[in-house]
């Protein structure tokens, strides 16, 4: 049960990875579109007579817009591609649930984003010269992780809004740049006007995002960091639940109407 | 002659149509509108939250700039989809194939892109203006009308080339996305040009839109027509020759594939 369960996984991890991950589009939502939104918080703090930037927003945010922009495409497009390439019907067909599919595909998209943190990293290290000394590693470790489990709840729920409906993937491609802004990417989030920072809360990764800072930052494990760690667990599972919600209503709907490919 | 030039104009705006409406054939209202305002409009905003994180003062400049930079959205991705679609869709060889003049086929895929981009502009901006209580009193409309139609016309050129691209390659989308989000830190929309890194400032002056939108704040802060023709002429000679290095491309392309037959097998 759990050897096949696991066989599973890497089957669908090795046929994500080759058919829609390793392409050079997903490779420039990796890398290329983080280093020019870095490139632009650098220029603008060169303009504004700042004289070095603030390194963990402008460039490890750069790495989380990264992974965001590659779930966002990657993970919503599968279920488009799948509906172009005439595999949805065989998946949903097949005696594995779509959840589980779906489930395993957005975490090899989201370790496949995760390239866009190390990336990010490793230019903070090497470019900047910036010093980890001092940081919480075990706060930086489970806010990454939290973040990681907030991206993949998002993820999953999204490829079931998509299954959904068609008209969802309009709405799901408007969502990269408005996650970025709400959830702070590249600045703190008290630069945002009050009520942007009430609606910015649903989100999860939000709050592992914030947990990740205030660890680098060096800050110690204690209740506030320890209020942000819950609050991302608590909304991802949110997520979590309402993507399998989703993915009952998208079967029952095939089911009556015995209607996919026109969804 | 005059049925020859009549033939001409009629393949142009025939062209240009149905370009434009197989490109958006599978779009409804609503996702024209996101894919039109939505990425520009929140990606300005979170670059003005940027600004103020950094201590740059001026908001107002990234908004203008956001607003200039829109009709990239025609110009330069729409025109290269357009361009690219038609081998996607299985047009191409007939396309080829076809007796008619390349030139009224090849540009007149822009036509309704430059005016889609220009109506874009023009609902874009009145709405900044009340969002965030921009003042234009004392502005030259006309000035700012052929400054807004000159933005619209010169991001076309980056489009035939970067269309002619996605004819040679399949990654040729991730190369028009890539020059695009370039175009954000080098025509001086999000950071003033003479506040680039010395090495970047000689490539913006390259670039088609940096001497247009530089005369468009111009215009919008007031200044006539005197103070800002000549980077509209300059912008205009920038823009024409994109359009023909676009247009030469892509016969060099369609020359190529004639003699190997190649082009629908990249």
């Amino acid at each position: 049960m759990i050897g096949s369960f696991f066989r599973l996984g890497i089957r669908q991890m090795d046929v994500q990875l080759r058919m829609r991950v390793l392409s050079l589009w997903s490779l420039g939502l990796f890398f290329t579109q983080p280093a020019v939104f870095s490139a632009i918080g650098m220029l603008l703090a060169r303009a504004a007579g700042n004289t070095s930037p603030d390194l963990i927003y402008t460039v490890l945010g750069a790495g989380i817009m990264g992974m965001w922009s590659g779930l966002v495409f990657t993970s919503t497009y599968d279920i488009r591609a799948d509906r172009r390439e005439g595999t949805l019907e065989l998946i949903v067909g097949s005696p594995t649930p779509l959840r589980r599919v779906v489930g395993f595909r957005s975490l090899l998209n989201i370790l496949a984003g995760s390239t866009s943190m190390l990336a990010a990293v490793g230019a903070a290290l090497l470019i900047f010269n910036y010093s980890f000394a001092g940081i919480n590693t075990f706060g930086v470790l489970i806010s990454f992780a939290l973040l990681l489990f907030a991206l993949w709840c998002m993820g999953i729920f999204l490829a079931n809004l998509l299954a959904w409906s068609r008209l969802s993937g309009t709405f799901v491609d408007l969502l990269e740049m408005p996650i970025a802004l709400l959830c702070g990417f590249m600045y703190p989030i008290g630069v945002l006007p009050v009520w942007m920072q009430k609606i910015s809360a649903i989100f999860p990764i939000r709050w592992g995002l914030e947990g990740l800072r205030e660890s680098l930052k060096g800050s110690p494990t204690g209740e506030v960091l320890a209020t942000k760690w819950l609050l991302a667990l608590g909304i991802s599972l949110l997520y979590y639940l309402l993507a399998r919600w989703f993915d009952g209503k998208v079967h029952d709907h095939i089911r009556v109407t015995g209607e996919l490919h026109s969804i | 002659m005059i049925n020859r030039a009549a033939h001409l104009v009629r393949l142009y705006f025939f062209q240009a149509w149905f370009s434009y409406r197989s490109l958006f054939a599978w779009s409804t209202p609503f996702s024209y509108m996101t894919s039109k305002f939505g990425f520009p409009f929140f990606s300005m905003l979170l670059f003005v939250f940027m600004g103020k994180f950094v201590g740059f003062l001026d908001p107002m400049f990234i908004v203008i700039g956001n607003i200039l930079m829109m009709p990239t959205t025609n110009g330069l991705y729409g025109i290269s989809m357009t361009i690219g679609n038609e081998r996607q869709f299985g047009a191409m060889s007939y396309l080829l194939g076809s007796p008619a003049p390349r030139a009224p086929l090849f540009l007149g895929r822009a036509f309704f892109h430059i005016l889609d981009g220009f109506i874009t502009v023009l609902v874009a901006l009145p709405i900044a203006m009340l969002i965030f209580k921009i003042n234009f009193a004392g502005i030259n409309l006309l000035l700012l009308a052929v400054c807004l139609i000159l933005l619209s016309i010169t991001t076309t050129g980056l489009g035939f080339i970067m269309g002619t691209v996605s004819l040679l390659s399949r990654d040729g989308w991730m190369f028009t996305n890539t020059l695009g989000q370039l175009l954000y830190i080098l025509i001086g929309v999000n950071i003033p040009v003479e506040r680039l890194p010395g090495f970047l400032q000689p490539l913006s002056g390259y670039l088609p839109m940096t001497r247009g939108i530089m005369a468009t704040r111009l215009a919008l802060s007031g200044a006539g027509w005197s103070e800002v023709i000549g980077l509209l002429a300059g912008e205009l000679l920038v823009a024409l020759v994109y359009i023909l290095i676009g247009y030469t491309l892509f016969r060099l392309v369609e020359r190529a594939s004639m003699s190997t037959g190649s082009l629908d097998s990249i």
